[in-house]
């Protein structure tokens, strides 16, 4: 195809984002890649390395511990905030007072900066003086006050509980806007044919948002493998790493211990986790990208 | 109103508000912790509102003399953060909507996929690119700089602009701009005389997001900045964790700082806000 001297205005318009975007996300990509095959030794490069990185990564004790908490991380994470957002989005796409009013907070959580959101529930979850183990105790449920962040079985999940506060908001409005977006003679007929609420909701909501609910299920996924403050300011991994997930293991491990080489060897992993989950949500959205990005 | 109905109703009403309750409820928690004093934080049980309403966690923060010498300059902080997301804003704005324009407005081979590959960036933005953005810093000397954090941000935060920027001169009818081309302007006139003024929409919208994304920002800043001297709120906030119960009517203070602009954007600019939000955010 010959160029016109409108294509080459075009690429000299579009050159600084794309410039920007290769010196600074593809370019250092190919650098960690680079650094996980390089030997180090004392800190020191000493040239290409094979997979003695990726080894001494999987020989690290700590590595399973990292792999079951990524898990639950991701999984638990992405299936509480799907529920829970569904949830409230069948309550919200009502009409009232209440659910105009929730529709216009209810992003709060998701806009606070996560370092904010991080320190609000670390005080609330404090062992000693947090109103969540007050309230436990006050209630009669646990005689002494619970240290939520403290456990080493509880940490996990405390993160994905406040993980799910954060991202599910948007879930939430999403869901409801594609809820919204079915049109009554739909509800009509299926109360014709003697359809309950469950009915309703399972014939024919669900249908028409299944898209909405696909694509919004990958995206909390990307998001969620994406959040490395809220766990990194709220325990740093901690105690005793057994909240330690790969984004906070990579940091530990580049810039606490100074081990680059195990340190890249868990990023170029979690690119590849990466790589998985947004395939998959190409794959989902194909039809939407086909015909949309282009309009 | 039937008896059942009204049950319904009852309990429809007691969910809206549970949920009202636990979205606002971490929010006004810290904002209230932030009055009172420290003793008042340690004592047991937890008391709910402040006995006696201080502002001396703000003045801690603020006025010198009051400082320990573990507190950082909160002054200088702010300042800081100011300067990063208000530069790499205006950067932002600039390139993202040149390069917006060309989306938008010109055909050019392969452009879809640049614009999908650009958007597809944005989800590579995490932890793993810690290290190597750490080295790239270094190798060109912008480590421990605001030069480097706005250089950062902006890449960062370019793609999503560009897209949006892209999608709101889509909606603007390009026959506007043809009338004005037979009228004798030539495209950088009908661009900054027609399309500018209807475009300040999504401009505005690119830049709220871009603005809470720069502002909020940690982790980059938390490897690429060491001096005191270049810190910025959000390193701020999490440097308390030494005499974390002691001293949180502080942490609630800075917290609250920290959140003040992006609160005032998020109730002043809904409008904006969830235009960028219904049209993008599905996109990564």
């Amino acid at each position: 195809m010959k160029l016109r001297s409108d294509h080459w205005l075009a690429y000299g318009m579009i050159l600084p984002v794309v410039a920007a975007v290769l010196a600074f996300v593809v370019g250092p990509t190919y650098d960690v890649t680079t650094l996980s095959f390089t030997r180090f030794i004392m800190g020191q490069d000493r040239g290409f390395g094979g997979l003695v990185n990726f080894e001494a990564l999987a020989s690290d004790p700590q590595f399973a511990t990292v792999l079951t908490n990524t898990g639950i991380w991701i999984l638990g994470g992405t299936v509480l905030c799907v529920l829970l957002g569904m949830t409230v989005a069948v309550y919200l796409a009502r009409d009232s007072k209440l659910t105009t009013f929730l529709r216009a907070i209810i992003l709060l959580p998701w806009i606070l900066p996560d370092v904010v959101t991080a320190m609000a529930w670390k005080w609330m979850l404090h062992g000693q003086v947090g109103i969540i183990g007050q309230t436990v105790t006050d209630l009669g449920l646990t005689e002494r006050t619970i240290s939520f962040l403290g456990d080493p079985d509880l940490v996990m999940w405390m993160l994905v509980a406040v993980v799910v506060w954060r991202k599910m908001p948007l879930v939430a409005l999403i869901l409801c806007a594609a809820i919204r977006s079915v049109p009554q003679e739909h509800y009509e007929a299926a109360r014709l044919d003697g359809a309950n609420s469950w009915q309703q909701f399972r014939f024919v909501v669900l249908p028409h948002i299944s898209f909405s609910l696909t694509a919004v299920t990958v995206i909390s996924m990307i998001w969620i493998t994406a959040e490395f403050t809220l766990p990194w300011v709220m325990t740093g991994g901690g105690p005793a790493n057994s909240s330690q997930i790969m984004a906070t293991y990579i940091y530990q491990q580049s810039f606490q211990f100074f081990n680059w080489g195990v340190g890249s060897a868990m990023s170029v992993v979690n690119l590849v986790v990466l790589v998985m989950i947004v395939s998959l949500y190409l794959y989902v959205v194909r039809r939407s990208w086909r015909s949309g990005a282009a309009k | 109103m039937n008896g059942r109905k009204f049950l319904s109703e009852a309990l429809l009403a007691l969910f809206g508000t549970v949920v009202a309750l636990y979205v606002l409820f971490p929010i006004f928690w810290l904002i209230l912790a932030s009055f009172k004093s420290s003793g008042e934080l340690a004592q047991l049980p937890v008391s709910f509102w402040p006995s006696e309403p201080t502002l001396v966690a703000y003045t801690d923060l603020f006025v010198s003399s009051s400082q320990s010498s573990q507190l950082l300059n909160w002054p200088q902080l702010i300042a800081n953060s100011f300067i990063v997301a208000v530069s790499s804003t205006v950067l932002v704005l600039f390139f993202g909507g040149i390069a917006g324009y060309a989306f938008a407005r010109l055909s050019f081979p392969g452009r879809d996929l640049i614009l999908g590959g650009l958007l597809i960036s944005r989800m590579f933005q995490g932890a793993a690119l810690l290290l190597p953005t750490y080295r790239l810093m270094n190798a060109i000397g912008l480590q421990d700089s605001l030069l480097g954090l706005i250089l950062l941000y902006s890449a960062f935060g370019l793609p999503f602009a560009t897209w949006i920027i892209a999608s709101g001169l889509r909606e603007i009818p390009v026959e506007l701009e043809e009338s004005a081309m037979i009228d004798g302007a030539n495209r950088l006139q009908s661009m900054v005389m027609i399309v500018l003024p209807l475009a300040t929409p999504a401009l505005i919208t690119a830049a709220m997001w871009h603005f809470v994304g720069a502002w909020s920002e940690f982790a980059f800043a938390s490897i690429l900045i060491e001096s005191n001297a270049s810190k910025t709120v959000t390193i701020g906030l999490a440097s308390f964790v030494d005499y974390f119960s002691l001293e949180f009517n502080r942490v609630g203070a800075a917290a609250s700082i920290v959140a003040m602009p992006i609160l005032v954007i998020f109730f002043f600019g809904q409008r904006y806000f969830t235009r960028g939000l219904l049209q993008g955010a599905v996109k990564g």
